[in-house]
């Protein structure tokens, strides 16, 4: 078995609620800027309870979704919901409930780590008795409590993503709506801030998290790829991956060199790739039933086996995979069904 | 927990915030609040208002039988000019006053006293060398007011000759006064205002208003303008706060702030440079606060329709230059043609200074409609600064 970075090893799911009301719905939404297309008829649900991720490279239209969703962004075509709300007509109680953290830093230079809370606190009207807790919370989940009282002009650009994130968690909100999280932030803390997002999420509030570490995909109980304002995917991380190569991977290491049409026509396998002189990636309907064949297919075209085990593909490879296939069935003119990917 | 409580935690989150940034920042406090003061108690301290007396050469003709010491001609025009010589080369004097050495050359005229009694009236030149149009005028008045005292003192030797003969051919003293027939009247003076101001006295309260409205105006055009450049607004946009509560905490805010330097301004001037408070305290601070509440929605109105901070501190100087200008802070609103004159009172800072200046020096305000149009002038800045706000925070790209 070829092992996972620590940093991306799936952490035990905590499972989406079942059958959970939809927190956030998107239905058939565009958005244009001119000519341009930053969003094109994306449509899809979040249940409560639900870590979405919406993954895609810059300029896929993460950051236009995530604006539409919180009602400073008003859509092209479409329908959006959010608690049940319009975004464009959220009412008070509705914002209360909601969190934003942005792409960029746009806190306060001039104030420290803490006050800079306090106000963000005070602006969702936390009273100043309950915020000194709120405030010790969030800045030790971000590691950043010994940094309470440096201005943020003075923290480096991971911390300040760590306050923009604490900032955005003050006053408990029950959906958030987190922009690039962990951009420009060393892989341990990423970890520790997807366990806190977790967290919240085994707390019952829905998230939607856009990152552009694909591997990040790993963290979320569902994901919803972009790729030029479109939805490319939209399924849960380890579906999506078989999805993606169309089945359940094998490698095979041989000691002598190997041709990968040793293995054409062996029944139960779909694709053959050659990684390496002496290394083979088979994609199989089913890992357990196929290597038994596999091995036999070898065995009769004279190449010893070193090791066959269960390949993990990463997921920019399956992400590369995914953008790819859809170009091609654009350049054939066929259309997206991100949810046939299922 | 009510909303209003929460509207209340809202509003005052931004005193806070905002003081402790104006904190962190001395540099601007330093440059846009404390520059502007100084200059103008600078200028306060060391401005006179008196003008220099024009230094002034006489040309006594040859025999003219006037006085040739230099003391006579002094006492004539009092503070208005300085003699510097006198003396009879006539083209000497008005070479000096080419070369700007001298400001005015005054030529006797020729036996004045003969013409008087042939009937003929004497001509008095007068030259001065002026470009500047305020010294064209003073130098005007310092001619007419010699040419006056002149005119009399030639009388008053005539009344005086003319009763010699009259005593010698009546055989009889006459019983008249060269001095009152050269002088007829004379003025007997009284200031009856409630107080006669020294110059740093009188522009106190004027400096006063003007770095009010100019503190206040800077830095909330300022605040809000890098808020909504640096993506804050977004921030406002996706919490519960309202365009209201965000514009009731900048106002109050920088009130607060606003009135902290008022208060120590104002000791500043009352203690140690003896400016009269002759309205009392409480009629300073209503004054102070509503010029404060028109001049922060001056500010914030310029934070709101400017696209760079750059942009901000040219408009509050733009401000800035007006309020000197037009305001009756160095000339008098009434010496503006009708057609100007709205500009000078649509700027708060006018009817700061001067019901201020009534308030301080007079002891009560007289100008009543001053203080309502101040009143007015901060309603309808609020009301416009909040269509502004709505329409940027409900702005949907």
């Amino acid at each position: 078995m070829q092992p996972l970075p620590p940093s991306l090893e799936r952490p035990a799911a905590s499972a989406p609620v079942p059958d959970a009301p939809p927190i956030i719905e998107m239905d058939g939404v565009s958005r244009h800027f001119g000519d341009l297309v930053a969003v094109h008829d994306v449509s899809l649900t979040v249940p409560q309870g639900t870590i979405l991720g919406l993954i895609g490279p810059s300029g896929s239209g993460k950051t236009t979704i995530i604006r539409m969703l919180t009602g400073t962004l008003g859509p092209t075509a479409g329908r959006l919901s959010v608690l049940g709300q319009e975004p464009l007509k959220f009412t008070r109680q509705a914002r209360e409930r909601i969190a934003y953290m942005p792409q960029l830093f746009s806190l306060y230079p001039d104030l420290t780590a803490a006050e800079n809370m306090n106000f963000v606190a005070a602006l969702f009207g936390v009273p100043w008795w309950k915020r000194s807790r709120l405030i010790k919370r969030w800045l030790s989940v971000v590691d950043l409590w010994d940094a309470r009282h440096r201005p943020a002009r003075d923290l480096s650009g991971g911390m300040q993503r760590r306050l923009e994130l604490a900032c955005a968690l003050v006053h408990n909100p029950r959906v958030l709506f987190i922009d690039e999280p962990t951009a420009g932030i060393d892989p341990l803390l990423r970890q520790s801030i997807w366990d806190e997002l977790r967290s919240l999420r085994d707390d019952g509030a829905t998230l939607l998290v856009t990152t552009q570490y694909v591997g990040e995909a790993v963290y979320c109980d569902r994901v919803a790829l972009l790729a030029e304002g479109e939805l490319i995917a939209l399924q849960e991380p380890e579906e999506l991956k078989r999805s993606a190569f169309g089945g359940e991977l094998l490698q095979i290491n041989t000691v002598n060199v190997v041709d990968d049409d040793s293995l054409r026509g062996v029944e139960g396998v779909r694709e053959v790739r050659q990684a390496g002189p002496r290394q083979l990636i088979v994609v199989t309907d089913d890992a357990g039933t196929a290597a038994p064949r596999i091995m036999d297919a070898l065995r009769e075209a004279g190449v010893e086996v070193r090791e066959i085990s269960e390949y993990q593909a990463s997921y920019d490879d399956m992400f590369t995979t995914l953008v790819q296939r859809r170009r091609t069935e654009r350049e054939d003119g066929q259309p997206v069904h991100p949810e046939a990917v299922a | 927990m009510t909303g209003v409580l929460k509207s209340l935690i809202r509003v005052t989150s931004f005193i806070g915030k905002e003081l402790r940034e104006l904190r962190r920042r001395p540099g601007v406090i330093a440059t846009l609040v404390l520059g502007p003061l100084l200059v103008m108690m600078l200028f306060g301290i060391g401005y006179t208002g008196q003008r220099t007396p024009f230094l002034a050469d006489v040309v006594l003709p040859p025999d003219s039988g006037l006085p040739t010491d230099p003391a006579f001609y002094q006492d004539m025009a009092e503070d208005r000019i300085t003699v510097a010589q006198v003396g009879t080369d006539r083209e000497a004097a008005v070479e000096r006053l080419r070369r700007q050495e001298i400001g005015l050359v005054v030529v006797a005229p020729t036996d004045a006293e003969a013409r008087l009694r042939a009937g003929e009236q004497s001509v008095i030149e007068v030259y001065w060398n002026e470009v500047d149009p305020l010294d064209d005028g003073l130098a005007r008045l310092a001619m007419q007011i010699m040419v006056g005292e002149l005119n009399q003192e030639i009388i008053r030797r005539a009344v005086a000759e003319g009763i010699q003969v009259a005593d010698a051919e009546l055989g009889q003293p006459v019983e008249l006064d060269p001095n009152v027939i050269a002088e007829p009247t004379r003025a007997e003076e009284l200031n009856v205002a409630e107080t006669s101001p020294a110059t740093i006295a009188f522009f106190g309260p004027a400096v006063f208003a003007l770095v009010l409205q100019h503190l206040a105006v800077t830095l909330t055009a300022l605040s809000l303008v890098r808020e909504r450049l640096s993506g804050q607004m977004d921030r406002y946009r996706v919490s519960p706060l309202n365009s209201s509560e965000l514009l009731i905490g900048k106002y109050v805010a920088y009130a607060f702030f606003s009135l902290i330097i008022s208060a120590l301004v104002a000791g500043a001037m009352v203690a140690w440079l003896g400016v009269p408070n002759l309205g009392g305290w409480p009629l300073m601070l209503g004054i102070v606060m509503l010029l404060t509440f028109a001049s922060l929605g001056l500010g914030i109105l310029i934070s709101l329709v400017a696209d760079s901070e750059r942009q901000a501190v040219q408009l509050s100087m733009l401000v800035l230059l007006a309020s000197v200008f037009f305001s009756g802070f160095v000339l008098p609103v009434e010496d503006f043609i009708p057609a100007v004159r709205p500009v000078a009172y649509a700027l708060p800072v006018t009817h700061g200074i001067a019901t201020l200046q009534e308030a301080m020096l007079r002891g009560e305000v007289r100008s009543l409609w001053m203080l309502a149009t101040l009143a007015g002038i901060g309603v309808a800045l609020y009301v416009i600064a909040l269509v502004r706000l709505r329409r940027i925070v409900h702005r949907v790209d």
